[in-house]
């Protein structure tokens, strides 16, 4: 049959990327027959010269990912001449070459696209799921495709964020097995041109990375605080002013003097009590002898 | 919200179905009850939970696909004999199964060790009941015998085929003395002790002893018996005369 739905991707990044999404990258690559590469741009270009470079390279979509602090990893899709245009955070990146990933398919084989019954019941996410379809989609008869229909992409909405996953049709049965690779895409914004223009929407449930970071640590930081706190509390309690108070007025009820006794003075001298000797204890001189002998031995 | 929607609008293709291959589904039906809850209560967080529902949707989308790609003579089986080159490279997919091979290996060999440890403990149980039992059996043995050197039994079932018949006919005192014998009490703790105590200093010219009779053969004595040949184990009992006898005995007495 001849090729008629000519969609061209392109997918490419700008500095600073790390190993992972060069990866990821090249995988899509692989599994896009209808993709083309292009180098790397960089960064000091405004964002919708990316518009030219398409252009040049004749291609109607693209991909187009940007990675920032060398930490997080931003996933731009888009309808280049016109819009519009989905800005993406990116996270969870497997690629096709991990162990755990044992499915396989052809090289350019067309695959099947399942969607979330969820995605039909916003607009934005209608729209979102529309732009997957051209971008994600081997065309007919492409000239690099292969003509069978052997692995399937999934685009399911949880904890509102997409989630991708590839699997690859082993029986009619519909046992699968994945191939990878997946990753999962949190959006930011919808722009209604491609790479600039009004937002037409934006995610409220989006927490950037740097805001994420930030919140962890004021979060420790609030800890360490109220620790700090409490232990200022506690020791203006212990050195804090002892209020004085005053005196009970009931106290002086149950006070009962005791009675004066007449004032004796002693004329007589008491009789001398009589001096019983102690045997037991030896006489001072013989303790002191004792005592010399001790000396004398040590 | 409107603009989304005009973008949407603008933005749509209107294409075949066969070209943009898009399923929108719901779950397959799972295997495990559920219940009616769905999607809804998937726990993100919960991985496994999280990675079978993806997995059922997959398997629905392809459940609901393949029959409309067989219609539209979309080929989906790919015939052995069709090479072409795959999206992971040959030496890939031959990493991923070593990979799975070793760790069947490693689980095998972990289950294997688990066992022998299983098995061996089982034999030491089992050796050291059979040590146990001969044990008992030698100590009853040895009780028996005792018991008979005492007296106190005259069966010789615990020797079998020995031939220490010699043995058994020492000191057969009368059945009726073995049946009261010590109470039951006595007989418990020989049971349990053993016949021990001193031995060699026990006498044996004791009253007992001396007015035993019972190894007395009257026939042997006034050898008048049958020879000795014929059943030397049997003993007959004391007959005691009838009444008649007796009184006669009696009569003559006086």
């Amino acid at each position: 049959g001849k090729w008629k739905n000519k969609e061209r991707v392109l997918i490419f990044s700008s500095r600073g990327i790390n190993f992972r999404t060069r990866h990821l990258m090249q995988d899509l690559r692989t599994l896009m027959p209808h993709s083309k590469a292009d180098t790397k741009m960089d960064r000091k270009d405004q964002l919708f010269v990316i518009n030219e470079v398409c252009e040049m390279k004749n291609c109607n979509k693209c991909i187009f990912f940007e990675a920032k602090k060398k930490q997080d990893l931003y996933m731009w899709l888009s309808n280049t001449p016109q819009g519009p245009s989905a800005k993406f955070l990116v996270q969870n990146v497997h690629t096709l070459a991990e162990l755990k990933m044992t499915g396989n398919c052809l090289r350019g084989s067309r695959p099947l696209l399942s969607f979330d019954p969820t995605f039909d019941k916003e607009p934005h996410y209608a729209l979102l799921k529309e732009l997957f379809i051209q971008i994600f989609s081997t065309p007919q008869y492409h000239p690099k495709s292969q003509p069978f229909v052997d692995h399937v992409f999934t685009f399911t909405i949880t904890d509102e964020r997409i989630w991708f996953r590839n699997y690859q049709i082993i029986e009619e049965d519909a046992s699968l097995v994945e191939i990878g690779p997946r990753f999962v895409m949190n959006l930011i914004k919808i722009f209604k041109g491609s790479f600039g223009g009004s937002t037409l929407y934006e995610n409220p449930h989006y927490q950037s990375p740097n805001m994420h970071r930030r919140m962890i640590r004021l979060s420790v930081a609030a800890k360490f605080r109220e620790k700090q706190q409490v232990k200022e509390v506690q020791e203006i309690k212990k050195k804090g002013s002892k209020v004085l108070m005053e005196g009970d007025p009931t106290e002086v009820v149950f006070e009962t003097p005791a009675e004066e006794k007449p004032v004796e003075i002693q004329l007589v001298k008491p009789e001398s009590k009589p001096i019983v000797k102690d045997k037991k204890k030896p006489r001072k001189i013989q303790r002191k002898k004792q005592k010399k002998l001790f000396r004398t031995e040590a | 919200q409107d603009g989304l929607r005009q973008r949407l609008a603008e933005f749509r293709q209107q294409l075949a179905w066969v070209e943009r291959l898009d399923v929108s589904a719901g779950q397959a039906p799972e295997p495990l009850p559920q219940g009616a809850a769905g999607k809804g209560a998937v726990d993100p967080e919960n991985d496994f939970q999280r990675e079978m529902s993806f997995y059922r949707q997959a398997q629905a989308a392809v459940l609901e696909a393949l029959p409309r790609l067989r219609k539209l003579q979309v080929p989906t089986r790919r015939p052995d004999d069709y090479f072409a080159e795959m999206a992971k490279s040959d030496q890939q997919m031959q990493k991923i199964r070593q990979k799975l091979k070793s760790k069947q290996e490693a689980m095998e060999r972990s289950e294997k060790a688990k066992q022998l440890r299983a098995m061996r403990k089982y034999g030491k149980k089992v050796q050291t009941e059979i040590l146990q039992r001969r044990q008992k059996e030698k100590k009853n043995m040895l009780n028996a015998v005792k018991k008979y050197q005492k007296g106190l039994s005259d069966k010789l079932d615990f020797l079998d085929e020995e031939q220490t018949s010699s043995q058994g006919n020492k000191k057969g005192s009368a059945n009726q003395w073995t049946k009261k014998g010590p109470n039951a009490k006595r007989r418990y703790k020989n049971q349990k002790f053993g016949f021990g105590g001193k031995k060699k200093g026990s006498k044996w010219n004791t009253k007992e002893s001396y007015d035993d009779v019972s190894s007395f053969r009257s026939k042997v004595a006034h050898n008048k018996g049958p020879g000795r040949a014929g059943k030397g184990g049997k003993k007959a009992l004391n007959k005691r005369p009838g009444k008649r006898a007796r009184q006669k005995m009696k009569n003559r007495a006086r």
